[in-house]
């Protein structure tokens, strides 16, 4: 024997993240502490939105001690009005690494609720203080924890807790960690600012260390429709994806062990009586309708081998070979492969063949996607020259890469639903845009959805011009998911669409006050980098973006033209008057006359032609 | 003694006329705005492709091509209104004999909330009178910074406020006589010259003086400092015209000197607007190209830039014949240039002893 073992730890979620918390956005304490406030914020709005609660978020970061010099520790606080969390749940919710709910298909801020708890993490290695989390569900009665993790274990450790009566609902999450603000002060007040730019519908609130408080009233009061789970859209679904699907979508034969067997007799209606193999046919036979299709498949096979529960339990079904119609077994009781002719002729035949070759292509389209009806489905396989009826587990590879081409390429299917997304909504967005830069001009637009790889997005967009806008040039504000992207703006497609309008065909100078905000809402926002802060330009977003701003763009044009219009008349006014009287000055002069010539009526008349 | 020719205005008709003009225009704007129209200029297009050479008249001229200046357009309203004001301002110039210069122009604007941009803004306003009045603006009073001489016996009387009826003799003042707004605007009343001498460098003008040129060739002198200014150019032609005097013309053996004297015979592009300015049968005695050479010359090179000239005065129309054509060709051979002062080379008094009576013996051949 070997004295030099080498031993192979597994080891827990929590010492994964620990040893990896770079990936997380916790690489020094400049980034900690923005990514952790972003963590914290946005869990709190998710929170309120799946509860449909109008967000009243607190924010307030201070120093443990003012006169040290950054890097050093802050008290990062964060409340909110949501529905809180049950106390039973505290514990493992915050102590522990990978416990979440965000497990869904649906848009959301966060993903998987991982940020949070990397934050915690972050904040007792660096402090060594416990994470403080006071929870009311009902506004009444308030638990108040203070957690340590157990990084090697992945447990929570409860330092303390207690209950106490409160008049209010929500959460409040308190870490110390060791941050910068004078480094990350200015990002942080970027991203509330246009938190609150892209959730109008909240009221947020930010104490900083410095004492300033930044504070925004909600500017609507009308939450936007939570977002529904759904199935994917046939377009720019890929080979891959399918072939998932359609794993999921037919069934396997079932083992036949006791469990199974345990099963069958209960939905026959047989727990207690022991049945031959005749009896047991014509039980199920009689009940066929209101069995599971399990049990039908088991009876199915029950049918071809002849054999009661008894002898059922003693073998073990290898193969089933539709193509030469024979089924392979292995009988435990003799120590043999048995194989017997399945009868093509049985009523249970359809049965067994329409579990293993799947459902057909007609009843998969129907029902494995969304936007896919029968008479869409039956036009779809003429299109893809597919038989409808054609079993899905019988198919090619290279029928396969056909299906998945024409769901591409055929064009009758109707937009992605988008009610799995969430978009802000026109409105929302026009009125926080007219708070937030109390523009001359503002326009917004919704796209309607559309689709990249089988995942739906909307694109939002508004254009503001003028008015309180001072900037030269103009600025873009993007966000995905309602989450403000602060980083890497250059590569991103949204910027990239901007620079590529020629603005002077909109009658736009290049340096005019000009603002525009980008939402982008998806199941899953393309990001470039896992940093998550700029979008990759997948064509059918970008095509979106472009048609969303240069609708915007043309809306402004008119208004553009309108002023300049406008102003131009004001300007040919302003002219005449002043010049007009001059002219009459010194013609009068010249031509030697006493009186000058009535020359107001004729400003009177220009100024109601211009009228 | 000659006497003034009759054909010629005196001062006093060229006054008056020009103030019948500036009213009529005064009063054509006057009734318009009365009627409630908005008013119009027409100003002829001094764009190069409106000028031409008139062959007959000798000299470069506008075409037909006028734009019209309404005070409707709202981007000419302010050039309209700056250009009645100058009619105006100069209408009362002229009344009240005063003079000014360009830049005075400029910063009398300002009193009538008229905004010139910059002096060069105002200028060419003047320009445009000048163009639709048809008049220099030496008859309008107002004058360049730029001043040349003029001596010999010549004798003037004034016209102009406190000097009325007074008379001069330009040969009293040795430096010779600015030709400046009193004398451009005094009446020409007699001379016992024969001939008008126009050079183009105040140290020849000088030694011309102290050589007794004037008496010598009975000759007026006239210094043109280079181009000459139009005021001396108007001079040039009133001693043609008025006292029936000829011109001849000095300059430096070089291109640019042969074209001041082709501008005093037959005016620039610049003024094509403007028809008094020329005298069209002044001579241009040298410094020739090929008196370069005759009279071993001491030379300098020419410079690329002179060079791109000859080839430039090549394509105008008034270079086509006789000497005009014929010197640029040897200038453009020998690539060589010769000032007026290389004649001292041979002694001070050389080019007055020698050189101007030959040269003037060949103009009359010319």
């Amino acid at each position: 024997m070997s004295s030099n073992k080498e031993s192979f730890n597994q080891i827990s979620p929590s010492e994964f993240f620990y040893r990896n918390r770079d990936l997380a956005g916790f690489s020094n304490p400049t980034r900690s502490l923005y990514t952790a406030v972003r963590e914290f914020v946005e869990n709190a709005l998710d929170a309120c939105d799946q509860a449909g609660i109008l967000p009243d978020v607190y924010l307030s970061i201070k120093a443990v001690d003012d006169e040290q010099a950054d890097p050093k520790p802050y008290i990062l606080t964060v409340k909110d009005n949501g529905p809180g969390i049950d106390s039973k749940h505290i514990p493992l919710a915050f102590g522990t690494v990978l416990y979440g709910s965000k497990f869904g298909l649906k848009q959301a801020r966060g993903m998987f609720g991982l940020g949070a708890t990397m934050a915690i993490l972050y904040g007792q290695i660096t402090t060594n203080k416990p994470v403080e989390v006071k929870s009311s569900t009902d506004g009444q009665s308030q638990d108040e924890y203070e957690l340590l993790l157990d990084i090697q274990k992945n447990k929570p450790i409860i330092v303390k807790h207690k209950t106490k009566e409160v008049s209010k609902r929500g959460l409040s999450v308190s870490i110390y960690l060791e941050g910068d603000y004078s480094k990350a002060g200015a990002k942080i007040r970027d991203y509330v600012y246009q938190t609150s730019l892209i959730t109008p519908y909240a009221t947020i609130t930010f104490e900083d260390p410095k004492g300033e408080k930044f504070h925004q009233t909600k500017i609507v009061k009308t939450m936007p429709l939570p977002p529904t789970i759904i199935r994917p859209h046939p377009h720019g679904i890929d080979v891959e994806t399918i072939r998932r699907m359609m794993v999921d979508s037919h069934f396997q034969i079932p083992t036949v062990d006791n469990k199974m067997i345990e099963k069958v007799r209960k939905e026959l209606g047989l727990k207690k009586k022991n049945l031959n193999y005749s009896e047991i046919m014509e039980k199920a036979s009689k009940r066929w309708n209101g069995i599971s299709r399990h049990v039908r498949v088991v009876i199915a096979v029950m049918s071809f081998l002849k054999m009661d529960f008894e002898k059922l339990s003693k073998i073990r079904i290898d193969d089933m070979d539709i193509a030469n119609k024979k089924l392979v077994y292995w009988d435990f009781g003799e120590s043999k492969s048995v194989s017997i002719d399945l009868d093509p002729e049985s009523e249970y035949y359809r049965q067994l063949t329409n579990t293993i070759q799947g459902e057909t292509l007609l009843s998969f389209l129907t029902k494995r996607f969304q936007r896919i009806g029968q008479a869409t489905a039956v036009k779809f396989t003429e299109f893809a020259n597919l038989k409808p009826e054609k079993r899905i587990g019988t198919m090619t590879n290279q029928e396969l890469v056909k299906l998945s081409d024409s769901l591409q390429k055929f064009e009758d299917f109707l937009s992605p639903d988008p009610s799995c997304l969430a978009p802000l909504g026109e409105e929302p967005l026009k009125k926080g845009m007219e708070q937030f830069f109390k523009p001359d001009f503002l326009e917004v637009v919704q796209r309607g959805a559309s689709a990249y790889s089988g995942f739906p997005f909307i694109v939002e967009m508004g254009i503001a011009y003028g008015g309180e806008i001072k900037s030269v040039g103009q600025t873009v504000y993007r966000f995905a998911n309602r989450i403000p992207l602060l980083y890497d703006e250059g590569s991103d497609v949204v910027l990239k669409v901007v620079n590529e309008i020629d603005w002077t065909r909109y009658k736009v100078k290049n340096d005019a006050p000009l603002v525009i905000v980008s939402h982008i809402c998806s199941t899953r926002i393309p990001y470039k980098t896992v940093g998550k802060e700029n979008v990759a330009d997948r064509p059918e977003i970008e095509r979106e973006l472009r048609l969303a701003l240069q609708f915007l763009a043309r809306k402004l044009a008119t208004f553009m033209s309108k002023r300049g219009q406008a102003e131009m008349e004001k300007k040919r006014a302003n002219l005449y008057s002043k010049y007009i009287p001059l002219v009459a000055q010194f013609c009068t002069e010249l031509a030697g006359k006493k009186k000058e010539p009535d020359y107001k009526k004729m400003l009177k008349m220009e100024a109601m032609v211009e009228e | 003694m000659k006497n003034k020719s009759k054909a010629s205005k005196t001062s006093e008709e060229r006054r008056e006329s020009l103030s019948r003009l500036l009213q009529e225009q005064g009063l054509k704007i006057y009734s318009e705005l009365d009627r409630g129209e908005f008013p119009k200029f027409s100003v002829p297009s001094r764009s190069v492709s409106n000028i031409v050479y008139d062959k007959k008249l000798r000299q470069y001229i506008l075409g037909n091509t006028a734009s019209i200046r309404s005070a409707r357009n709202m981007s000419q309203l302010r050039s309209f209104t700056q250009l009645i004001w100058l009619a105006f301002f100069a209408n009362k110039l002229v009344q009240e004999k005063k003079s000014s210069t360009l830049r005075d122009i400029y910063y009398s604007s300002q009193a009538f909330s008229i905004d010139f941009e910059d002096q060069p803004e105002s200028d060419n306003i003047i320009v445009d009178l000048e163009a639709v009045l048809a008049r220099p603006r030496e008859d309008l009073h107002i004058f360049p910074e730029e001043r040349s001489s003029v001596f010999g016996d010549l004798t003037i009387e004034y016209t102009v406020p406190g000097y009325e009826g007074k008379r001069t003799n330009l040969s009293d003042h040795p430096d010779g006589y600015l030709i400046g707004p009193s004398l451009s605007s005094a009446e020409l009343v007699d001379t016992s010259a024969e001939l008008v001498i126009a050079i183009e460098k105040g140290g020849l003008f000088t030694r011309f003086v102290e050589e007794k040129v004037d008496k010598k060739f009975k000759a007026i002198i006239v210094d043109t400092a280079g181009q000459a200014p139009r005021s001396t150019r108007y001079l040039l032609k009133r001693l043609h015209t008025e006292m029936g005097l000829p011109v001849v013309i000095l300059t430096d053996g070089d291109v640019y000197g042969e074209h001041i004297a082709m501008v005093i015979k037959s005016g620039s592009a610049n003024a094509a607007h403007l028809r008094e300015l020329t005298v069209p049968d002044a001579k241009w005695l040298g410094v020739w190209a090929t008196d370069i050479e005759k009279y071993k010359l001491p030379t300098i090179p020419m410079t690329e830039s002179d060079i791109k000239r000859i080839y430039d005065l090549q394509k105008d129309p008034r270079y086509q014949e006789g000497i005009w054509k014929k010197e640029l060709e040897v200038f453009l051979k020998i690539k060589r240039k010769a000032e007026l002062e290389a004649f001292s080379k041979y002694g001070l008094t050389n080019i007055t002893d020698k050189y101007l009576p030959e040269k003037l013996e060949i103009a009359k051949s010319l």
